[in-house]
């Protein structure tokens, strides 16, 4: 065989790939070229297009929110530094190729095929992000990296509202995956859990949806009220570097320069109960109107509540979810953060109600000026009994991979 | 039970296509098979040639070589379904294959091509192999890839008989020790009864008996409760898991005394079988990669776990398994498998690992592990597993005439 090159080869070789082959698939022709011209072919504008994988930042964080996510967080079992450099430049190699699309290479016939085929011969891009985070934990004493740990990552904090499992917290590490199509993401999964498997292994995962909008404006949560609409403007490089991008000299590590902490809470709604409550309630607990989702004194969804006006509460109470999310006081300004989440359907709990909730996902600068203070402002708020947060982790969000010869995490392991 | 043997890969397509109507699909080819390079891109985007194969043409319409990524649409214009390999003309090595390529039918094959000569040959069922024009690259990169050295048959008949050897020497041993489990069972000592139990389990799960290597005789010496519809208590239920649950869930001797009897009589019965039997020597690369699927799927999930908690035993037993084949084809592997240092890596990574895990002699139950020997052990499987799978790939038996 030729073509050998020790542990990397199975990624970077034998198993490497193309980019940037487009187009529609190959069917059989020939004797079968009526049967395959029949098929509609999938032309260039079916597809939706490549989100550019190289920037100074990871793609998926400002990124308009795909319709589809699955949140995965591993724990690495790299032995040592090299290791851990081997797996970050495999995640690196295997994105690129999938965030772009096109056609695998083929495998010969010493190898079993180089792609699972779920998408069909020629991978389609749809949009498809990875952004890959990393936890304290993997600043421990494995690979040396403890004095290279962001200043504010840690093991996540338990609220007073929570309930932690086990089995759904933390990880060394996290791969939000995103893309337009469900099958995508998951082709995008397997794919890098089979080139990485001797080096790390899945700790927890799940699976999210954004829904569309119905009928405009943001999109729905589970509870029926439009979700994002009073998000920081992400077309705002200024205000996105005030509140989302660690830069130099803030404090944090020099590798971490472009990067972006990454809150992931799994939050369970109830559902049922929230069901049988009011539509008064349900607004007064939110702060706004559930069909429009106008803040409750305005009429359209973008109006900014007046709260100077309604010091006492009386039309959005003191205590409604969005008014101790962002009380709008100059002071709380540098708190703000960017919500990027997904709605989640497992099943069932089991007394038989859905187990339904919000993968609650968000990105800033500084976890303990943004996060973790709104979530003590939210503490005991009159939403908390129709939720219960029990999964997720901190994570800081690698800076971007700056062109084909960087990888994530370069500057981390330089 | 475990899945039935992966026994053939090479099955060919299951055509059934009779002589008059494959000459007229032969017929009406031939208009179109005058191949050149598609001038119009193909909808992968990628360059594509016909080429024709049949006894009489073999390798015919290859006319512009041109190397890089490329596809070759294979047109089996005889009347016979045949193989088509695509070989290095210098080294002999094999870029790329289509098995059972029925008459009539057209499939494309995707390889890369670099400097050099190529030639296709043609492998009709039931013929004798054909070989086409010597097709020279002289311009561009200078490797293409991946390409591999054919393994035939010929070649497998050592490794597989000296295997099949120790096997045998194997079930021998086992005989004995079925029947101490035997007779610490009659004794109704079931304290003795555990310990030969994990004795001669292990002992058999070292000989490797993935897939259904042992065919029925192995379900029932080794076969799970899965498909039963009595599940554990079903009549039929019987070998080493049967006794295991017995002995596990404080079931009294004298009800295992029948599956003790029968499970020592039913190695017997292998033992002696085996010794008459030939193993395909196409199973050995198979069985090379399959252990270990078999230890991921039942052992690492605790699926084929009775009682007992020796999941993690029985796949050490199984890695040691493996190795025992992959010592049989080393030889064919060393020039073809590059893969072949890593995966020696993570066999030992994996044994290590396991090994640590031991204490005073047992391994805890995969349940029972901390989160992170878990993670440890399944990524040092996972690891290994993804690298086998190649084993099985490369040990594919290869037509030579
Ligand atoms: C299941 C749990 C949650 C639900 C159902 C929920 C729902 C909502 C809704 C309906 C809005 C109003 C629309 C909007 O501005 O997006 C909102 C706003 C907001 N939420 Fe949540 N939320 C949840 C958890 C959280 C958590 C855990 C945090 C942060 C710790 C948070 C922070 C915010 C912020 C900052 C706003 C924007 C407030 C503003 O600027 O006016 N939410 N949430």
């Amino acid at each position: 065989m030729n073509g050998s090159e020790g542990v990397g080869r199975r990624s970077f070789l034998r198993r490497a790939v193309a980019a940037g082959v487009g187009g529609a698939a190959a069917g059989a022709v020939g004797l079968r070229v009526a049967e395959s011209a029949a098929e509609p072919e999938r032309t260039a504008a079916d597809q939706s297009p490549a989100v550019p994988f190289h920037g100074t930042h990871q793609a998926g964080i400002l990124t308009p929110p795909q319709r589809h996510a699955a949140f995965t967080a591993f724990d690495v079992t790299a032995r040592d530094r090299g290791e851990l450099a081997e797996l970050l430049g495999v995640l690196t190699e295997r994105l690129r190729f999938l965030t772009a699309g096109g056609s695998p290479l083929p495998a010969g016939v010493g190898e079993p095929p180089s792609d699972s085929g779920m998408l069909g011969p020629v991978v389609p891009a749809d949009r498809l992000t990875g952004t890959v985070a990393v936890g304290a934990s993997l600043f421990d004493d494995r690979y040396g990296l403890a004095a290279l740990r962001p200043r504010r990552l840690r093991t996540m904090d338990v609220f007073p509202d929570d309930a932690p499992e086990d089995a759904w917290c933390h990880g060394d590490l996290l791969l939000q995956l995103c893309a337009e199509n469900p099958d995508t993401v998951l082709h995008a999964l397997r794919d890098i859990a089979r080139h990485t498997r001797g080096l790390m292994q899945v700790r927890w995962r799940i699976d999210g949806f954004v829904s569309p909008p119905r009928p405009g404006g943001s999109p729905r949560n589970l509870l029926g009220f439009k979700d994002g609409t009073g998000n920081p403007d992400t077309a705002d490089s200024g205000l996105m570097d005030r509140l989302l991008w660690v830069g130099r000299g803030a404090g944090e590590p020099d590798w971490a320069t472009g990067g972006s902490y990454q809150v992931v809470r799994l939050i369970r709604m109830l559902v049922e109960f929230w069901d049988r409550v009011s539509v008064n309630e349900q607004e007064r607990m939110i702060g706004r109107a559930r069909d429009t989702g106008a803040p409750l004194d305005g009429s359209a969804e973008f109006d900014p509540p007046r709260y100077t006006q309604d010091p006492k509460g009386d039309v959005i109470p003191l205590d409604s979810h969005m008014r101790l999310a962002n009380p709008r006081t100059p002071a709380d300004a540098a708190s703000r953060l960017l919500r990027r989440g997904y709605n989640y359907d497992r099943g069932l709990l089991p007394n038989g109600d859905l187990d339904v909730g919000l993968v609650f996902c968000c990105f800033q600068q500084d976890l303990d000026r943004q996060f973790a203070t709104v979530q003590k402002r939210l503490a005991g708020e009159p939403m908390t009994d129709y939720i219960k947060p029990y999964g997720g982790g901190y994570f800081f969000a690698l800076p971007g991979v700056r062109g084909p010869a960087d990888r994530l995490g370069g500057a981390l392991l330089a | 039970m475990r899945p039935a043997s992966r026994t053939s890969r090479r099955v060919l397509l299951p055509v059934a296509i009779t002589a008059a109507l494959a000459a007229a699909a032969a017929a009406a080819l031939l208009p179109y098979s005058s191949a050149a390079p598609s001038a119009a891109a193909a909808a992968d985007g990628l360059p594509h040639t016909v080429v024709e194969v049949s006894p009489g043409a073999c390798g015919h319409g290859w006319d512009r070589p041109h190397a890089g990524r490329q596809v070759f649409d294979l047109r089996n214009t005889s009347s016979d379904a045949a193989e088509v390999y695509l070989t290095d003309a210098s080294s002999g090595a094999l870029l790329g294959e289509v098995e059972g390529l029925a008459p009539g039918v057209q499939r494309p094959l995707q390889v890369v091509l670099g400097r050099g000569s190529y030639v296709f040959r043609c492998l009709p069922e039931d013929a004798d192999a054909v070989t086409g024009p010597t097709v020279r690259i002289t311009a561009g990169p200078a490797t293409g890839g991946p390409a591999v050295l054919p393994v035939t048959e010929h070649d497998l008949i050592p490794p597989t008989l000296e295997y099949q050897k120790w096997v045998g020497q194997g079930l021998g041993r086992l005989v004995g020790k079925a029947d101490a489990l035997r007779d610490a069972v009659d004794r109704g000592d079931l304290a003795a009864a555990r310990t030969a139990w994990l004795d001669a389990h292990l002992a058999y799960s070292r000989l490797g008996a993935a897939y259904g290597a042992f065919g029925d005789l192995g379900d029932a010496v080794d076969g799970l409760a899965d498909g039963r519809p009595g599940g554990v208590k079903d009549q039929d239920f019987t070998g080493f898991h049967r006794i295991e649950y017995g002995l596990w869930h404080h079931e009294a001797a004298d009800r295992l005394r029948a599956p003790a009897r029968r499970l020592a009589d039913d190695v017997r019965k292998l033992r002696d079988r085996w010794a008459d039997a030939r193993m395909e020597p196409a199973d050995l690369g198979v069985r090379a990669h399959e252990i270990t699927e078999d230890t991921v799927t039942f052992e690492l999930t605790g699926h084929s776990d009775y009682g007992s908690g020796s999941s993690l035993a029985t796949a050490r037993a199984q890695l040691d398994g493996t190795a025992e084949v992959l010592d049989r084809l080393r030889p064919l592997l060393e020039p073809r498998d590059p893969e072949l240092p890593g995966i020696d890596r993570w066999l030992a990574r994996t044994r290590d690992d396991l090994d640590a895990l031991r204490h005073d002699g047992t391994w805890p139950a995969p349940g029972d592990l901390q989160v992170e020997q878990r993670e440890r052990v399944d990524a040092d499987f996972g690891g290994l597993v993804e690298r086998l799978a190649g084993v099985a790939a490369v040990c594919d038996v290869r037509r030579t005439s």
